[in-house]
C-alpha cells in the first residue's frame, strides 16, 4: 500500500508543527523520517497514523484519504508502534497482542480461528512464544519493545508506523529489533514509515530518509545520499562525518 | 475465575434468602420457599397472609432494590475506574451525589414555596443527579482528550458547589435536617415495589451498557491514542459509557440516597480475585455488588432492631476489613 501525504499541515493553536509536507511512499519501501529535536516528526507520523487531525492537506493510504475511514478502517490500514507505549499491568503477552485484533472481530465477539492464526504466525515469527503467558509488565524493555511492534504486526496492517521504536533499547536490542522488521518488510512488503534519532541505524536500514526540520521537509531522498549531505549536519547544528564500515555509513558527532 | 464466580453465585443466592427470611419476625426458610413455589402452582403455603405481606410487601421489594443498587453502583464504579484509569473513581465523581443531594433537600425541606412536596425526592433527586453531571460534561468533556483529568476536576468543582448550596438550604431549614442527614446516608427502608419498577430498567439497560463496554475497557488500559490505533473509537465509546454509568446511578440514587462504599471498593475486591481484564472485572462486579449491598442491608435492619442502622455505615464496616484482608493476601493490581 501507498502513502500519500498532500500539503498538509498541522497547527497546535497558533504553532505550526508541520509546515505543507508532500511525500510519497511506494508500497514496500522503509523511510525514516530523521530530524533534530522540534522538527515536528513525531507530531507528522501521529498524522499519518491517523491521530491527529490536519489543519490542512489529507494523508491517503492506497489512494484512501483517512479523514474517510471510520476508526476500525483505519486500524486495518495503518498500525502504530508508539514511542511510549503503555504497559497494562496484569495482562498477558497474548491478550495484549490480541488487541490488535479487535478492529477485525469488533467489540462485541471473541477472536475468531482466523484472528488466532494470525496472533500465533506472529508470536512464533518473533519469538515470544515463551512469554505468551507472562504479565507484560515482568518483561525487560527490549522484550516490551517486540512485544509492542508484535501487536503492530498482528494488527495485519500493510502500513507500520513506528515513532522512536528503538529508545531506551541497548545496542543490541535496537539491532535486534530493526532486524526483525527488516524481515517483515522483506516477507510482507510492508511499507514502514519510522522517526529515529539514530541517524546510522536510519541510515543502515532505511530506503529513503527525509530530513525534517522546523514542520518543513529540507532533504528527500535515498538514505546513503541523505546522510552524506551537508544539510544534515546543518540542521542539527554540528559536525558530523561520515565514516565507511565495512560498506555501511557510520554517522559520527565531532566535537567543534 | 470459575471459583470466585461460583462464590459470587452461592453469596447472591444466600443474600437473596436472608433478604427474605431474616427480620424481626422469625419466618422459616422452607415456609417462604414453599409459599414462593405456591404462588407458581407448586404444593401449598403455610404463611399467614400477614406472614406473606411481610415476606412479598417489605422484604422482597427491598431485597430486590438492594440488588439492583448494588448491582448498579458497582458496575458504574467499575467502568469509572476503567474509562478514567482511575482507581479512585466512584459512580458520585462526575456530581452525581451533591446533584442528587441538593435535589433531594429542595423536596424533603419543602423549598419549592408549596410546588414541592417530600413525595417528590426521588425526581429531584433524579434531575439534581443529571443535571450535575451534565454541567460537569459541558465544562470538562471537550478536553477529555488532552486533558482527562478535566473532566474529574470539573466533578470536583461542581460538587463542591452544589454541596454547598445543599448544606445552606439545608441550614435554612433545620426542621427537616434529620429528614435530609437521614437521606444523605442512604437507606433501602421506604423501599416498593413502585420503586424496583421505576428504576429497573434504567439499571437494566445502564448495567447491560457497562457490561458491553467491557472489552472496550480492556482496549482503553493501553491509553487513548494507541486505543484508537487499534480501531477504538474512543470519544463515542466514552461517552456511551460515562452517560450509561451516570444515568444508572442517578436512578439508583433518586431511590435509595447516597450509599457509599459499594461503589468503590466492589470493583477493587474484584480486580484483586479475578485479575485486571473488564470483561471479568464488570459482570462479577454486578453480582458481587448485589449480593454486598444486600447482606449489609440485613445486617442494617436487624443487628439493632428495631432500630436501622445507615446502610452506608454497614457497608463500610464490613466493606473495608474486607478490602484490606483481600489486600494483604493478594498482590496487588494497577488499572
Amino acid at each position: 500500500m501507498s502513502v500519500e501525504v498532500t500539503h498538509l499541515s498541522v497547527r497546535a493553536g497558533a504553532k505550526v508543527l508541520v509546515d505543507d509536507v508532500d511525500l510519497a511512499i511506494e508500497p514496500g519501501t522503509w523511510c525514516t523520517i530523521v530530524g533534530p529535536n522540534g522538527a515536528g516528526k513525531t507530531s507528522l507520523v501521529e498524522t499519518i497514523a491517523g491521530l491527529r487531525r490536519p489543519s490542512a492537506g489529507s494523508v491517503s493510504i492506497s489512494g484512501r484519504s483517512l479523514l474517510a475511514m471510520n476508526e476500525r478502517e483505519r486500524a486495518r490500514s495503518v498500525s502504530l508502534v508508539p514511542q511510549h507505549p503503555v504497559i497494562p499491568s496484569g495482562m498477558s503477552v497474548y491478550d495484549y497482542l490480541a488487541l490488535g485484533r479487535v478492529a477485525y472481530h469488533g467489540l462485541f465477539r471473541n477472536a475468531s480461528p482466523a484472528d488466532r492464526a494470525v496472533i500465533e504466525s506472529v508470536v512464533e515469527r518473533l519469538g515470544l512464544s515463551e512469554f505468551r503467558e507472562r504479565d507484560v509488565i515482568t518483561l525487560s524493555g527490549g522484550e516490551r519493545q517486540r512485544m509492542v511492534l508484535a501487536r503492530a504486526l498482528v494488527q495485519s496492517t500493510m502500513v507500520i508506523v513506528l515513532d522512536e521504536p528503538i529508545t531506551g533499547l541497548d545496542l543490541r536490542h535496537q539491532m535486534e529489533l530493526l532486524e526483525l522488521l527488516k524481515g517483515e518488510v522483506a516477507e510482507c512488503g510492508l511499507t514502514v514509515l519510522a522517526t529515529l534519532h539514530d541517524l546510522t541505524l536510519a541510515g543502515q536500514f532505511a530506503d529513503r530518509l527525509v530530513l525534517l526540520d522546523q514542520g518543513r521537509v529540507i532533504l528527500d531522498g535515498p538514505a546513503g545520499q541523505v546522510v552524506r549531505s551537508d544539510e544534515l549536519a546543518e540542521h542539527y547544528g554540528m559536525n558530523l562525518r561520515v565514516v565507511d564500515v565495512d560498506g555501511a555509513d557510520v554517522v559520527v558527532p565531532v566535537r567543534h | 475465575m470459575a471459583i470466585v464466580m461460583v462464590v459470587t453465585l452461592v453469596a447472591l443466592v444466600g443474600a437473596v434468602i436472608a433478604g427474605l427470611v431474616i427480620g424481626p419476625t422469625s419466618i422459616g426458610t422452607w415456609r417462604v420457599v414453599g409459599d414462593a413455589l405456591s404462588h407458581v402452582g407448586v404444593g401449598h403455603s403455610t404463611l399467614t397472609p400477614l406472614q406473606s405481606t411481610i415476606v412479598w410487601q417489605l422484604r422482597a421489594p427491598r431485597m430486590v432494590l438492594g440488588l439492583l443498587a448494588g448491582a448498579m453502583l458497582a458496575v458504574a464504579g467499575g467502568t469509572y475506574q476503567g474509562v478514567f484509569r482511575n482507581p479512585l473513581a466512584d459512580p458520585y465523581l462526575l456530581g452525581v451525589a451533591a446533584g442528587a443531594g441538593l435535589g433531594a433537600t429542595f423536596a424533603i425541606a419543602g423549598l419549592g414555596g408549596g410546588l414541592t412536596t417530600p413525595s417528590w425526592t426521588p425526581l429531584l433527586a433524579f434531575v439534581g443527579a443529571l443535571a450535575a453531571v451534565i454541567v460537569t460534561w459541558l465544562i470538562g468533556g471537550r478536553r477529555l482528550r488532552s486533558s482527562p483529568a478535566t473532566l474529574i476536576l470539573a466533578g470536583v468543582a461542581v460538587s463542591a458547589l452544589l454541596t454547598s448550596a445543599q448544606t445552606y438550604l439545608q441550614q435554612q431549614s433545620t426542621g427537616s435536617i434529620a429528614r435530609v442527614y437521614i437521606w444523605l446516608l442512604g437507606s433501602l427502608a421506604t423501599a416498593s415495589w413502585q420503586s424496583v419498577s421505576m428504576v429497573l430498567p434504567y439499571v437494566v439497560v445502564c448495567a447491560m451498557i457497562c457490561v458491553g463496554a467491557a472489552r472496550a475497557l480492556d482496549v482503553m488500559s493501553v491509553g487513548e491514542d494507541e486505543s484508537r490505533s487499534l480501531g477504538l473509537p474512543v470519544r463515542r465509546v466514552r461517552l456511551v459509557v460515562i452517560a450509561a454509568s451516570s444515568l444508572g446511578t442517578a436512578a439508583i440514587v433518586s431511590a435509595v440516597g447516597l450509599i457509599g462504599f459499594v461503589g468503590i471498593i466492589v470493583p477493587h475486591i474484584v480486580r484483586l480475585l479475578v485479575g485486571t481484564s473488564y470483561r471479568r472485572i464488570l459482570p462479577i462486579s454486578v453480582f458481587f455488588g448485589a449480593a454486598f449491598l444486600v447482606g449489609a442491608d440485613t445486617i442494617a435492619r436487624t443487628v439493632l432492631a428495631p432500630t436501622e442502622l445507615p446502610l452506608g455505615v454497614v457497608t463500610a464496616l464490613i466493606g473495608a476489613p474486607v478490602f484490606v484482608v483481600i489486600l494483604s493476601v493478594r498482590r496487588p493490581v494497577a488499572l
